[in-house]
């Protein structure tokens, strides 16, 4: 895959980020690298393995339905966040 | 002539006590934020762990409308970025879902009923909610992560009518087996829909429109109506290719109009992959034998309530469509009330007295004393008329049935000596009337039971009355 200014485009869109202008061939040069490193996966021969295929067979840990809350964790958090207000995270609007 | 097909998508909110991957608590109404972890806030290093009862309750689901239940499933990552959504993904089950291939049977009115088929049922975790206020949002994270059950129907629907069926029964159903609260208007059942037309004999899907995000039945209803004329129109007008595509429409109440929520050249991009945090969720034997031995659901009811109590079809299917109906119905039974009456008393007398927002839960006439009640009109210690004297006071008052009877002095006279002694005092004193009736003028017979009933003030067993009075006049 060849990454280029309309894919670059496209994640800014999913992503909600803005590449400057000046960045744009650094990040696709990158962009490309890491695919290309990635791309080593693909020798691998994967026909008849399932989709599921797993490292171990053992199935996800299962917990009991009791609930627990140290609301310590959440102030420190909302302590730490950029913007909060009255235990809200604040972000910029995000309807137009 | 137009076919429409209409297929829904329903979310519902599993009531379990904690979230699907973490131990913080589901409950409402508490300080925004509060119940979140580094899990659901998704920090760094944060791992899911799956609740089993999320897990045992869609399992019950699948039962309940005869579905493939996957004894293995897999959870897959949908990647959206929005502020609800701290992990930038949710976690869903695309490929392997939990519960394949169900079906459920919507009732009409004449009886007949048609099978709507489910395809699947699938677990994933809810989104926090934003409120927006000018130029920022606040992001409350309090839901995020809490279990749903998407639960997604074939487009077997061919009206708004069987849309509505389809939800009462699937939210009768939810509620029967105790998963969820499934309240519209809190959230709990959150309703997509899916509508296309085609010319009718056509077998071809043609293109589906999206309807989010409606929260009651009736603006169900009307968002299909509006949106069906809007891509008849189309159709019509030869416009259908360029204005109807595959997007996601808002319905606007107030304007009664669907409305595009994002164009189509930003179609969502959601990248879905296996989610590497967690291992397939197993099903052991333990958890599928106790989640397949589910309460009577409210087809079996209806059933039961017919053949064991006598009722008519339509009776039936009042006191079972809702669960509690059904179960206060059933306290009535055991309070010894007879099935016939308690019907009645139940969803016409008492149903007609509950105002102000008063519910089956909030009555202040509980199922034991409306059971009681009926059983003093069962055994002809008051009658219906003063029964609904009683009930009345019952609603205002705190007290019991038996007091409530004393103290109104509504006891039933079936008492023959004190009848006949009121009979002779009516008799004595419309000696004219005693000789037209007796010349067959026999529609007096009511002036007559009429007559003992006032004297009585109502008391008298008018049955009694009745049989005391042919034989004076005989």
């Amino acid at each position: 895959m060849q990454v280029d200014n309309t894919l670059l485009s496209k994640l800014e869109k999913l992503s909600y980020l803005k590449v400057s202008e000046d960045k744009r061939d650094e990040i696709i040069t990158q962009l490309d690298e890491m695919i290309a490193f990635v791309n080593n996966l693909s020798q691998l021969d994967t026909d008849g393995i399932s989709d599921n295929f797993s490292m171990t067979d053992k199935s996800t840990t299962l917990r009991q339905d009791v609930p627990k809350c140290n609301p310590q964790i959440s102030d420190d958090i909302l302590a730490h966040a950029p913007n909060t207000d009255e235990h809200f995270f604040i972000v910029p609007k995000i309807i137009e | 002539m137009f076919e429409v097909v209409i297929g829904l998508e329903v979310h519902v909110q599993l009531n379990t006590k904690t979230k699907l991957f973490c131990s913080c608590p589901t409950s409402f109404n508490h300080t925004q934020n509060s119940n979140t972890c580094p899990t659901c806030l998704a920090l760094p290093g944060a791992l899911p762990v799956l609740n089993r009862e999320v897990l045992h309750k869609a399992t019950m689901f699948g039962t309940a409308i005869d579905a493939t239940i996957n004894r293995t499933s897999f959870f897959d990552r949908k990647s959206y970025f929005y502020p609800d959504s701290p992990s930038a993904y949710q976690i869903t089950q695309l490929y392997t879902p939990v519960v394949e291939h169900g079906k459920l049977e919507i009732d009409f009115d004449d009886g007949t009923q048609k099978t709507i088929r489910i395809n699947r049922a699938h677990i994933e975790a809810d989104a926090g909610k934003n409120i927006h206020e000018g130029d920022i949002s606040k992001v409350d994270l309090n839901r995020a992560g809490t279990p749903l059950l998407e639960i997604v129907s074939e487009p077997d629907m061919r009206n708004e009518d069987e849309v509505v069926r389809y939800l009462k029964k699937l939210h009768s159903i939810v509620r029967y087996l105790d998963i969820s609260d499934a309240n519209m208007q809190e959230g709990s059942f959150r309703v997509d829909v899916n509508v296309s037309i085609r010319p009718k004999g056509d077998e071809k899907l043609y293109t589906r429109v999206e309807i989010k995000n409606i929260n009651s039945f009736r603006f169900i209803q009307q968002a299909i109506e509006v949106e069906v004329e809007r891509q008849i129109d189309a159709w019509e007008d030869g416009v259908y290719e360029q204005e109807i595509f595959q997007e996601t429409r808002l319905f606007d109440q107030l304007k009664q109009e669907t409305r595009s929520m994002r164009g189509k050249e930003e179609a969502a991009d959601y990248r879905y992959f296996p989610e590497p945090d967690l291992l397939k969720a197993v099903i052991d034997d333990e958890m599928f034998d106790s989640a397949s031995d589910i309460p009577e659901l409210p087809d079996a009811k209806r059933e039961r309530f017919i053949s064991e109590y006598g009722m008519s079809a339509y009776n039936a299917s009042v006191i079972t469509a809702n669960l509690e109906m059904a179960k206060y119905f059933e306290k009535m039974i055991d309070e010894g009330a007879s099935a016939k009456n308690s019907v009645t008393w139940l969803s016409v007398e008492l149903q007609g007295r509950l105002k102000n927002s008063l519910t089956l839960e909030t009555s202040p006439v509980d199922a034991a004393t409306l059971g009681t009640l009926v059983k003093r009109i069962d055994d002809k210690t008051i009658s219906g008329k003063a029964a609904k004297d009683v009930l009345d006071y019952l609603m205002q008052n705190d007290s019991d049935v038996d007091s409530v009877i004393d103290k109104l002095g509504l006891k039933q006279v079936s008492d023959t000596g004190a009848i006949e002694k009121m009979v002779d005092e009516i008799l004595d004193a419309n000696p004219d009337k005693v000789q037209q009736y007796r010349a067959g003028k026999e529609k007096l017979l009511g002036f007559f039971v009429g007559q003992v009933m006032k004297a009585s003030k109502g008391s008298a067993n008018p049955q009694a009355v009745n049989e005391v009075i042919k034989s004076k006049l005989a």
